[in-house]
């Protein structure tokens, strides 16, 4: 399978490198990003992770609590962010049936037919990303994404995604999304990340 | 000459109408033939090539039918594989099997699936293009199968291994697309027939890459019905019909092409016996359309060409009718053309009657009786005889004059019916007035004609009744026969007339046969003879006198009596012409009393000193009976016999010399004078004078005539003057007409002069005064002076 090439601007880069290190200060941080497809077009649910720097220890929590819902006969949200070691509630909203499996390589598990109202939950350990689908409801599908760095960052429908607390500089970025085209579906990068605008990234997809 | 018109033969006709139309008839029928020959060619040739229309496009129709029903196999085929490998990439099992990497179990599972299916080739592509198989599947490049996968194809043509099969991807989706499960069966040649076996017509079918086609098919337009004729190798049975239609194919760089062939001769076979029936039915049609033609042609030729015969041989003369069949209109045609025929032939007939007959008694006329003795003459045989007898009514002329013209027709036609039944088979014709022609021809020679002409003059003899009158019928005819009086129509008719005008010659009613002695002129003579017979009976005779002048006593002293004829026909008549014959005939004795008789009686009339001279026939010397007359034509007249003066010639001495010196003294007796008329001419016997003493000789008027040119003339009127006078006779000159003879003549001694110089021959009441005139001297001095 090719590779799919770093879609970088190299211009746009050293420029934003010269920018971060003329803004650097010591306010909280925030890194902005667009996730688009080949074609320029903004991603939603791509999964936007900075590996953690040398020596950082921030613990991973991007919630209180992590569940993903059946409403609809469709997941909600479509892809969930969760730390590895998470338990994830499964909560049936529907008035149908749903049942859970999972191939993946970093989940496999299985939750057969349950009820309205009725909940299930499953922990995922292992970091990576969960597909999941339902034996009855083929075109549901939902994504779980095992992440073991605290910087990670689902895109919104404009392929948006704020990753806080760190600054700029030059960091290894992953950006997963359930059509993206490298192996198990990710993208990885070294990437100079600039502050206070969005750094684009574009990956393609299938 | 009609002849009947009859109805030819149609044998004739037969003959004639090929000799005449063969050519136009042949023409019409190859026009017609011809005409036919393009039509039927035309007619099979546009139907067989709509029939080739028809048939390609029902071909071109079961191509795209049958390419149809390939294609339609091929998505069931490949529908069929898919749902096989939808239900086996659907199974739980082998997706936890696929997602663990289970190579054995996933690899029996494609094995198992892969036969249940029928499907050579069972395999999972997955997202990088890596390919899971069961062991001894042929070579697939998983990377060209992405290319179609991942833009959603879900079947189409594969290659495995070397062979193209026909392929159909189910995803593998856990839930996501993790790969994809594709069965593939090959569309081998076995396959492929397979699949032509469920089409309607034999198609031959093949599967392969484009660019595998070969040369032969390389310009089909794909997806169209295209027409190759076959150049031998490639397309062995004539033209066929070719689609290529393009398959879908699931592997990148593959252009597979379904190849149907559909080969024409097979598409055509069904319309074989439909173009033989075509042909058959054209030909056929084309064979009875020549013998309509044919017949045709013969039909409405024949009567035409009968007509045209038939004109040909009317414009020979022939009248000649066509056969008439049917009421179509070339009977009527014909019918008219009969009808002309009839009218034409009886006008001709009313025409040739008309040429040919008399119109009063309607019998043929003269022409055709001409005509009708040349045939009899050119058809005669040389024992047969043919009669000519041409008749004549007997004083017809009288009868007409004195009874009217009325009745002297009713006469003719009454002549004209009993004709026929006295000569019954006999040719009758009227030649004109009241002469009639009767023709008898071909008597045997042994037939004695005489007696047969002399029974017909019996039955002539009748008494005719017209208009209450009684008219005695008298007829004479004259006959001549033919080979023995003549050779040809005209001279035998001529000498049946002439034979005829003898028969009237020597009396009438009865008849003559011609004699070959007889001439015109001798016809012509005792035409004269006889009709001089009438002349004196009927007082046609008069006497002219002619002056006798004395120069020395220069007066007249006599007149000569000359005889004129008035012919009541032709005219003042020459002596010279009726005096021969008179003398011929005997009738010059007649015709001498009378002259006598009347010149004595006229001299009596004139004074006593004139006397008159008549001319006396040596014929009169030869019968008794001149004294006799001269007696008594003195006697009856009174007249002193020496003013008569008889003029002899000196032929009267030829026979009986003394008898007639006997008469003339005898005369001499009498007292009457006795002159030698012509003296000079004839014998001009001195010794005649000498022998008779003649009171006066007549110098014959060739001498006066030549008196001014020949000088012997005169000397011998000088010896006849001086001859004379020793012998004591009178001279006198004949034919003096001018003052020179008159004084050559008074010169040389002659006593007398006559002649126009002092009168011509004038009547007898003229006498008198050509008297008178010459007694006046003064005039006469002035006369002769002149």
């Amino acid at each position: 399978m090719p590779s799919a090439p770093p879609l970088i601007i190299v211009k746009r880069t050293f420029f934003a490198a010269a920018c971060l290190a003329l803004t650097s200060a010591g306010a909280p941080h925030h890194l902005a990003f667009q996730v688009v497809d080949q074609r320029g077009l903004p991603l939603q649910g791509a999964v936007v992770e900075i590996a953690r720097p040398a020596g950082d220890d921030r613990p991973v929590n991007f919630a209180p609590r992590y569940g993903m819902a059946q409403r609809d006969i469709m997941f909600r949200p479509g892809t969930l962010l969760v730390p590895a070691g998470a338990t994830v509630a499964f909560p049936n909203l529907d008035t149908v049936r749903h049942s859970i499996y999972s191939f993946s390589k970093a989940g496999r598990f299985q939750i057969e037919l349950y009820g309205r109202d009725q909940t299930r939950t499953h922990q995922f350990a292992v970091p990576g990303s969960i597909a999941l689908g339902c034996h009855i409801h083929d075109k549901m599908k939902g994504y779980i994404r095992v992440s073991t760095t605290p910087y990670a960052a689902i895109s919104d429908l404009n392929g948006m995604a704020d990753v806080s607390s760190l600054p700029a500089g030059s960091y290894a970025v992953t950006v997963w999304h359930p059509l993206g085209r490298g192996p198990d579906s990710e993208w990885h990068g070294a990437l100079i990340v600039a502050e206070n605008r969005p750094n684009r990234i574009a990956i393609a997809t299938r | 000459m009609t002849v009947p018109g009859n109805i030819m033969r149609l044998s004739v006709w037969r003959r004639r109408a090929q000799v005449y139309g063969y050519s136009l008839q042949a023409r019409v029928s190859l026009s017609i033939t011809a005409l036919l020959v393009v039509v039927m060619a035309l007619t099979v040739g546009v139907a067989d090539y709509g029939l080739r229309l028809y048939a390609s496009s029902v071909a071109e129709r079961d191509l795209v039918a049958g390419s149809k029903v390939f294609q339609r196999n091929l998505s069931a085929q490949q529908n069929e594989l898919r749902s096989a490998g939808e239900m086996v990439a659907r199974d739980f099992g082998f997706r936890a099997a696929f997602a663990s990497a289970d190579h054995d179990t996933l690899v029996s599972a494609l094995t198992s699936l892969a036969a249940r299916a029928h499907a050579g080739t069972a395999i999972v592509v997955s997202l990088d293009g890596a390919i899971t198989a069961s062991p001894g599947t042929p070579v697939i490049d998983g990377r060209r199968l992405l290319t179609g996968l991942t833009n959603g194809a879900d079947g189409g043509v594969i290659r495995v291994g070397k062979t193209l099969s026909l392929g159909a991807a189910a995803r593998l989706e856990m839930p996501d697309l993790a790969g994809w499960l594709v069965v593939a069966r090959p569309l081998d040649r076995r396959a492929l027939s397979e699949f032509a076996r469920l089409s309607a017509i034999p198609i031959n079918a093949r599967v392969a890459q484009a660019s595998d086609l070969g040369p032969d098919l390389a310009d089909v337009v794909p997806g169209q019905v295209n027409h190759r004729y076959g150049d031998g190798a490639s397309v062995p049975s004539g033209a066929e019909l070719v689609q290529i239609t393009t398959l879908p194919s699931l592997q990148s760089g593959l252009q597979p092409v379904l190849a149907l062939r559909y080969p024409l001769s097979s598409a055509a076979r069904a319309f074989q016996s439909l173009r033989l029936a075509l042909a058959s039915i054209g030909l056929i049609a084309l064979a009875m359309g020549v013998l309509m033609a044919s017949r045709i042609a013969r039909n409405i030729l024949l009567p035409l060409n009968r007509l045209a015969a038939a004109t040909t041989s009317m414009a020979r003369g022939e009248m000649t009718r066509v056969e008439i069949h049917g009421r179509d209109e070339l009977a009527t045609l014909a019918r008219s053309y009969n009808a002309m025929v009839d009218s034409i032939e009886e006008r001709e007939r009313r025409i040739t009657h008309a040429w040919l007959h008399d119109g009063l008694t309607n019998l043929p006329n003269r022409r055709f009786f001409q005509e009708k003795l040349d045939r009899a003459v050119s058809q005669q045989g040389r024992d047969s005889r043919i009669i000519v007898i041409v008749l004549d009514l007997d004083d017809f002329k009288l009868i007409n004059d004195t009874m009217g013209h009325d009745t002297g027709d009713a006469l003719l036609r009454h002549f004209a019916a009993l004709l026929p039944e006295l000569a019954p088979n006999a040719q009758v014709a009227r030649f004109g007035n009241d002469e009639f022609a009767l023709l008898a021809d071909y008597l045997a020679v042994h037939e004695d004609i005489a007696t047969r002409v002399e029974g017909f003059a019996r039955k002539m003899v009748a008494d005719v009744q017209i208009a209450g009158k009684t008219i005695p019928l008298s007829v004479s005819f004259g006959v001549a026969v033919c080979p023995d009086d003549a050779h040809d129509s005209a001279t035998l008719i001529k000498h049946a007339e002439l034979a005829l005008s003898r028969a009237k010659r020597d009396g009438k009613r009865t008849y003559r046969f011609f004699e070959a002695t007889l001439d015109e002129a001798a016809i012509r003579r005792r035409l004269l003879e006889i009709d001089l017979r009438e002349a004196l009976r009927n007082g046609e005779f008069e006497l002219h006198f002619q002056a006798l002048f004395s120069p020395s006593e220069c007066r007249i002293k006599g007149f000569e009596a000359l005889l004129r004829w008035h012919h009541p026909q032709r005219g003042l008549i020459n002596p010279a012409e009726f005096i021969p014959i008179a003398e011929h005939s005997g009738l010059i004795i007649a015709i001498s009393e009378w002259v006598i008789r009347k010149a004595c009686s006229q001299a009596a009339l004139w004074p006593d000193d004139i006397c008159v001279a008549v001319n006396i026939s040596p014929r009169h010397f030869e019968v008794p009976g001149l004294i006799p007359c001269v007696i008594s034509a003195l006697a009856h007249t009174g007249l002193s016999p020496n003013r008569l003066e008889l003029e002899i010639t000196e032929s009267v001495f030829i026979n009986e010399f003394a008898q007639t010196t006997d008469i003339l003294r005898q005369l001499r007796g009498l007292g009457v004078r006795i002159a030698l008329d012509d003296f000079g001419t004839g014998y001009s016997s001195l010794s005649y004078l000498r022998s008779f003493p003649f009171d006066k000789v007549k110098i014959d008027q060739s001498f006066v005539r030549d008196l001014a040119s020949d000088a012997s003339a005169r000397a011998i009127v000088r010896a006849i003057t001086a001859l004379a006078g020793a012998l004591g006779m009178e001279t006198l000159a004949e034919g003096v007409e001018d003052v020179e003879q008159y004084d050559a003549l008074i010169a040389e001694g002659c006593l007398m002069i006559q002649g126009y110089l002092i009168s011509r021959p004038v009547p007898a009441l003229q006498a008198i005064a050509v008297l008178a005139r010459w007694n006046d001297h003064d005039t006469v001095q002035a006369r002769l002076a002149g």
